[in-house]
């Protein structure tokens, strides 16, 4: 088992150290997101003092909500899988494909190597962002059952990426796409507002699409919207859309496989 | 039994048609007119282990897309094929073990990689053992000279640096068949010579069968023994150069250095191929004519203070069968007009 999987995990050890070797990077990356987590308390205490917030969620909790969020995003907006993209482009898809491995689960490896990176950074943001702000911390079940959300949350993120980019090997240019998918899944996921701010009918779709299983589900269980009886159902309906997204995504990988072997590329 | 085996491979590309014009544009979108292009149309070619064999053809005879084919990324639209006993497309990852390919015009190693780390990740996709892995780096180190620049991230390498390193790449896992895509394009003279040394090396020292596609025909003549040479998709010859090289070279080349620039010259049984200043070229057919005999004709009516005779080169045989299309010998002898 070792001996099948070497190859992927020394893929994602390599994407790990090339991602270490952007150190301005890193430290920029760091600075903003201190930034950021001050703005969004600005904002959201601005707003609560106009009244806007729903009654379920306290102030408290919005700034935990949204820090939280900011924190998830460093490994939510990293796109493993934007390598598809610029592989088909230049071609060099072809010389992967002369070597013994699957390239699906290359894209999964070197994704999740810089995702691991990432992960690291964001100790120093959080002890920083603690400076700024008061984070709520939940109970040791809850913090659990938000690990777990947020895993499924991270595969379905892949999964939408991963066929985002397989677009490009029918249409190279595959930049409309991505800013259109990106932008929906950015204000519908409840990465920069919480799915409740969304009023009646639309908030019962929002809270419905697969993007609220990315950044909305683990929020929730963690800020404590969603009570611990609720956490089965939610983590359920995350993994639903994950088998779908999954499935769509097998199914066009290899309909790109055969549109390569067939065509050239 | 031969290592690669390819028997009327044909390989035609389907695109839609297009109309030309805005109008036609919109057409294309709703339209289902399909285009055919033939790229290799009937291949039939046979390997044994261990050969080099040169594989040359102008742009867009159907080299890369036969390659393609035995690496096993593009499936034929009809023929067979067998590299090592496997069906490449097929058998896309199994075939894969077994070959190694370097392209000239792109690398595969890690861009921000220093060189060594993308040997380990090529280590560990392969599962080379540790012992296999140590004696490779440490052979290919020194025939190739890498240990300069081993724990330089690629990024940072010259063209001769990185195809070196691509050279090193493609054989650490022992594959049994190479396939080299105009692996000297754009190098110097140094480079090249260190690049063909080395595959000449690895061919005789571990019975490497390499396939080499290239546009420099300095490397077939100083590697291949045997080439196949296609032409719009078609095989037009296969066999020695030595055989080819006989069969065209029935002319050589004289070069007079003349002592002093005369206004007129011409010798019987010759045509003056160039003149510069006081340096003549003079073309001959040996069969017709002994070298001998017309530098005898020369200096009776002209003085000159050196001469030298130049070998057709097989740049300018293929060049000249490109052009012409080849033809089987004695009708290629019969065709050319003694003394022309």
């Amino acid at each position: 088992m070792t001996g099948v999987l070497a190859p992927y995990v020394a893929f994602a050890q390599k994407a790990f150290a090339r991602e270490a070797t952007y150190r301005v990077e890193v430290f920029a990356n760091v600075g903003s997101l201190v930034l950021r987590v001050y703005l969004v308390r600005s904002l959201w205490t601005a707003l609560y003092r106009q009244n806007a917030a729903p009654a379920d969620i306290p102030l408290h909790a919005m700034i935990t909500y949204a820090t939280v969020a900011l924190l998830m995003s460093l490994i939510l907006e990293i796109d493993g899988t934007g390598t598809i993209r610029e592989k088909v482009r230049e071609g060099t898809i072809a010389t992967d494909l002369m070597k013994p491995i699957s390239l699906p689960l290359y894209f999964f490896s070197d994704g999740f190597g810089r995702t691991v990176f990432h992960a690291v950074t964001i100790v120093p943001s959080l002890a920083l962002a603690l400076l700024l702000v008061h984070v709520d911390v939940p109970s040791g079940a809850a913090l659990a059952a938000f690990a777990i959300s947020f895993a499924f949350g991270y595969l379905v993120n892949f999964f939408l990426n991963f066929l985002m980019n397989v677009v490009a090997f029918w249409t190279l240019e595959t930049y409309a796409v991505q800013l259109t998918v990106r932008w929906a899944s950015d204000l519908l996921s409840g990465q920069i507002l919480p799915l409740a701010f969304f009023p009646g009918l639309l908030g019962a779709i929002v809270a419905n699409l697969p993007f609220a299983a990315i950044y909305s589900t683990p929020l929730r269980i963690y800020i404590g919207e969603l009570p611990p009886d609720a956490w089965p159902g939610a983590i359920a309906a995350q993994a639903a859309w994950l088998a779908l997204f999954a499935g769509a995504a097998a199914v066009a990988w290899r309909s790109a496989e055969r549109r390569v072997v067939v065509q050239g590329g | 039994m031969p290592i690669i085996e390819t028997h009327d491979l044909r390989k035609v590309f389907r695109t839609v048609k297009r109309t030309p014009g805005a109008l036609g544009a919109l057409r294309t979108l709703f339209s289902r007119e399909y285009v055919d292009r033939v790229a290799v149309s009937g291949v039939s070619m046979s390997l044994e282990e261990g050969e080099l064999v040169g594989y040359i053809g102008p742009n867009g005879a159907g080299k890369s897309t036969t390659i393609k084919m035995l690496t096993g990324i593009l499936v034929p639209t009809s023929g067979e094929i067998r590299v090592a006993g496997l069906v490449p497309h097929a058998d896309r990852k199994r075939n894969a073990r077994n070959i190694g390919v370097v392209f000239g015009q792109r690398s595969q190693l890690y861009w921000d990689l220093p060189l060594i780390e993308s040997f380990e990740l090529l280590r560990a996709i392969y599962g080379v053992s540790a012992e296999r892995y140590q004696r490779n780096l440490a052979e290919f180190t020194e025939l190739l000279e890498l240990g300069d620049f081993l724990n330089t991230p690629v990024r940072q390498l010259s063209l001769g640096q990185r195809m070196r390193g691509d050279f090193a790449a493609a054989m650490l896992h022992d594959p049994r068949i190479v396939y080299l895509d105009e692996p000297t394009i754009g190098l110097d003279v140094l480079a090249k010579e260190a690049i063909r040394t080395f595959v000449a090396r690895v061919n005789a020292e571990r019975g490497t069968t390499f396939i080499l596609t290239t546009h420099d025909l300095a490397d077939v003549e100083r590697l291949c023994r045997r080439i196949v040479l296609i032409d719009e998709g078609r095989i037009i010859y296969d066999g020695g150069i030595e055989a080819i090289k006989n069969q065209y070279g029935t002319h050589r080349t004289l070069v007079v250095q003349l002592t002093e620039a005369y206004p007129e010259f011409a010798v019987e049984g010759a045509e003056v191929e160039s003149r510069s200043g006081d340096v003549v070229r003079l073309r001959f057919d040996r069969r017709a004519l002994s070298a001998d005999a017309l530098i005898r004709r020369v200096t009776e009516k002209y003085c000159v203070s050196d001469v030298s005779i130049e070998e057709p080169e097989l740049e300018s045989i293929i060049r000249r069968i490109y052009v012409e299309g080849y033809s089987e010998p004695g009708a290629a002898a019969a065709s050319e007009p003694v003394g022309a």
